[in-house]
């Protein structure tokens, strides 16, 4: 166990208190998570300087603390001082640096507290590297030393303890669900309709984010009713719902396999064949991507994101949508960790396609879009929700070019972010998921 | 002397080569990974636009957005080999077409001019020198050097001894410097196509 899951002292109270045997520590766990992908990334960058213009953090506060090149070679520094002989014989002439406190603060502040983890530039590098999967090892080497951010930090723990990072009782989610069943009833006028819990043999297993049952229920009342439409068998588990994943986040791969696994677990207890994951774009990479490499497992299941789902329902006519319902003009944005990094590109279009009558896209778009600046824990860890906000600068102009009344994030964590720049940059938009989008336009007979 | 030197760039050159081969080895001794999740896509399709289509200016922002250093890059690149290619006739002399050398004329100081302006970029851009080191700085003038040396060679026969001595020079401090990229660039380009392809992201297969 590390230290900040056991202790409570500040993060400057932690980094004050480093010793050299942690140090050392730090080091140890470096080289384990060093596979050959990273050492040749950390052997390869030029410092040619054309990342500068991908990331949005550099791109609103020109500090060089911000540019991809430094934050990568933050990391680089220390793997050359200790693993090459160049880096041991000339540090000079090299900018191989010591693993000491100051080279600690700096990794924390800037490794946590200027990226997003949204891999813009490692799309934009020439040589290809792939800058946020090293900045999340590490951040992964800082889990040990419990240099977590607390607010990130808190949400893992809360994740652990209660099985969801929200730590809502069992209690509150069954009931949450039935009012949502009743609220489906009533909308769809059949006393049959239901949102099931815990129902053996299901096709699907749905997961959710818990800032839905907490501040947006109607988000899953969406999708409910989407799956009543499409007559689909599915179910929730009481018990492990949560589609969300901090652990990616913070870099603990341990804490971010058990959190995958328990989704895992209940599949298997309820017999479901399907896990479906609900708009999250971390959720979905963690769970569809990083989950089977954390836990060192084949799933040998399907895993799908809610979009792949109600794409293939319009797509067999399952549903039908019409699309003059949403006659508002619709902008999507593209979370990062489902688009760049997870490959759900195509399917949001799709169904916006046939479920709003008035659809544009941002420029950039796609895998190319700009993160909006809510992930990689950013949300969590206050302490740096300034700069946060600051680097939405660009997603805000994005938004703002559209002329769009209504922006659609098929993520609950971008959605966070996006109803903050709405408000700090007075957009006045509104902000939805895809399937409350595609529910609205639900023709149900 | 000029033959001693002629076998020291030999030499040298089998030096780089052993130190790279050492190098890479000890990369792929840090550990091989073992992809657990079902791809999406293929790898090798990946890899294929990682070295193709995912280097143009219209599929890359940077590239577009830095154009000028970009093509300044790529020319410098092209100037090298050239160069390489000169100093290969140097050492095991063969006769080459008229206009083949016109080319490498060409290339060469079309590339030297490229270095330069590179360096300057590195030199004069605030935000470059601020994440520059000693060898940015050291690996460009090398290889400008031996640029210089080499079209000297080609337009004045002169001074070839040190040439070859620049040479050796810049062989040995390959695999110590960032020039080693010129085998990393391939190694991590590859990695980022597999990475990229397996999750069917570049190049994107219809879905739907």
């Amino acid at each position: 166990m590390s230290k900040q899951k056991s202790g409570k002292d500040s993060l400057e109270e932690r980094l004050g208190n480093l010793e050299p045997e942690d140090l050392k520590h730090a080091l140890r766990l470096f080289q384990e998570k060093i596979h050959h992908e990273y050492a040749s990334y950390l052997h390869s960058c030029v410092r040619c300087g054309l990342c500068s213009d991908s990331c949005h953090y550099y791109l609103t506060d020109k500090e060089i603390k911000s540019l991809p090149a430094y934050k990568l070679n933050l990391i680089a520094r220390v793997f050359k001082k200790y693993f090459t002989l160049a880096g041991k014989s000339i540090p000079k002439w090299i900018d191989s640096r010591h693993f000491n406190q100051k080279m600690v603060e700096e990794w924390v502040d800037t490794l946590f507290g200027r990226c997003t983890l949204c891999g813009r530039c490692a799309l934009n590098c020439t040589m290809g590297i792939n800058i946020p999967y090293l900045i999340r090892m590490a951040r992964s080497v800082l889990v040990d030393l419990g240099l977590v951010p607390p607010g990130l930090q808190s949400t893992v723990n809360t994740a652990l303890r209660t099985g969801n990072n929200m730590g809502i009782a069992k209690e509150d989610w069954i009931e949450t669900v039935e009012w949502l069943e009743e609220e489906l009833q009533a909308e769809v006028n059949d006393p049959e309709a239901g949102l099931p819990m815990d129902k053996k043999g299901t096709k699907i297993l749905y997961t959710v984010n818990p800032r839905e049952p907490m501040f947006f229920p109607l988000s899953i009342l969406a999708v409910a009713k989407i799956f009543y439409a499409a007559g689909e068998s599915w179910t929730f588990s009481s018990e492990n719902y949560d589609v969300t994943n901090y652990g990616l986040y913070s870099g603990d791969d341990e804490a971010a396999g058990e959190m995958s696994d328990r989704l895992l677990r209940s599949l298997k207890k309820l017999e479901s064949r399907i896990l479906v994951l609900a708009e999250c774009g971390h959720g979905f990479n963690s769970n569809r991507w990083e989950a089977p490499e954390w836990l060192r497992k084949k799933y040998g299941l399907s895993v799908k994101s809610i979009l792949q789902v109600v794409a293939d329902y319009i797509r067999e006519e399952r549903i039908m949508l019409d699309s003059s319902q949403n006659p508002k003009v619709i902008t999507l944005h593209d979370p990062c960790n489902l688009v760049r990094l997870g490959g759900i590109v195509e399917e949001q279009r799709f169904i916006l396609r046939h479920a709003a009558s008035k659809f544009v896209e941002m420029t950039p778009n796609r895998e190319k879009n700009f993160c909006c600046g809510g992930g990689g824990g950013q949300l969590a860890m206050t302490r740096f929700a300034s700069r946060r906000l600051h680097a939405g600068k660009i997603k805000a102009e994005q938004i703002r070019k559209t002329g769009a009344e209504i922006v659609v994030a098929p993520c609950h964590n971008c959605i966070d972010q996006l109803m903050e720049l709405n408000k700090h940059y007075e957009l006045g938009v509104e902000i939805k998921t895809v399937c409350e989008i595609a529910a609205n336009a639900l023709v149900i007979n | 002397m000029q033959d001693i030197l002629r076998y020291g760039v030999i030499l040298s050159f089998f030096v780089c080569l052993v130190s790279l081969t050492i190098l890479v080895v000890k990369t792929i001794s840090f550990g091989r990974r073992t992809f657990h999740a079902e791809p999406a896509g293929k790898g090798s399709r990946g890899i294929w636009y990682a070295f193709t289509r995912g280097m143009m200016p219209w599929e890359k922002e940077s590239a577009r957005k830095h154009l000028a250093a970009y093509f300044a890059g790529i020319l410098y690149h092209l100037g090298i080999f050239s160069a390489l290619f000169y100093l290969l006739i140097l050492i095991i002399p063969f006769r080459i077409s008229l206009y083949l050398s016109y080319f490498v004329c060409g290339a060469i100081s079309i590339g030297l001019a490229c270095g330069l302006g590179l360096l300057a970029r590195r030199i004069f851009l605030p935000y470059m020198r601020k994440i520059s080191c000693m060898d940015d700085y050291g690996a460009n003038i090398l290889v400008n050097l031996f640029l210089i040396l080499v079209l000297a060679d080609i337009f004045l026969r002169e001074p070839r001894s040190i040439l070859f001595l620049v040479t050796m020079v810049l062989f040995l401090y390959i695999p110590v410097g960032k020039i080693r990229h010129c085998f990393f660039f391939f190694y991590s380009r590859a990695l980022f196509g597999l990475f990229f392809g397996r999750r069917n992201i570049l190049p994107q297969r219809r879905v739907i």
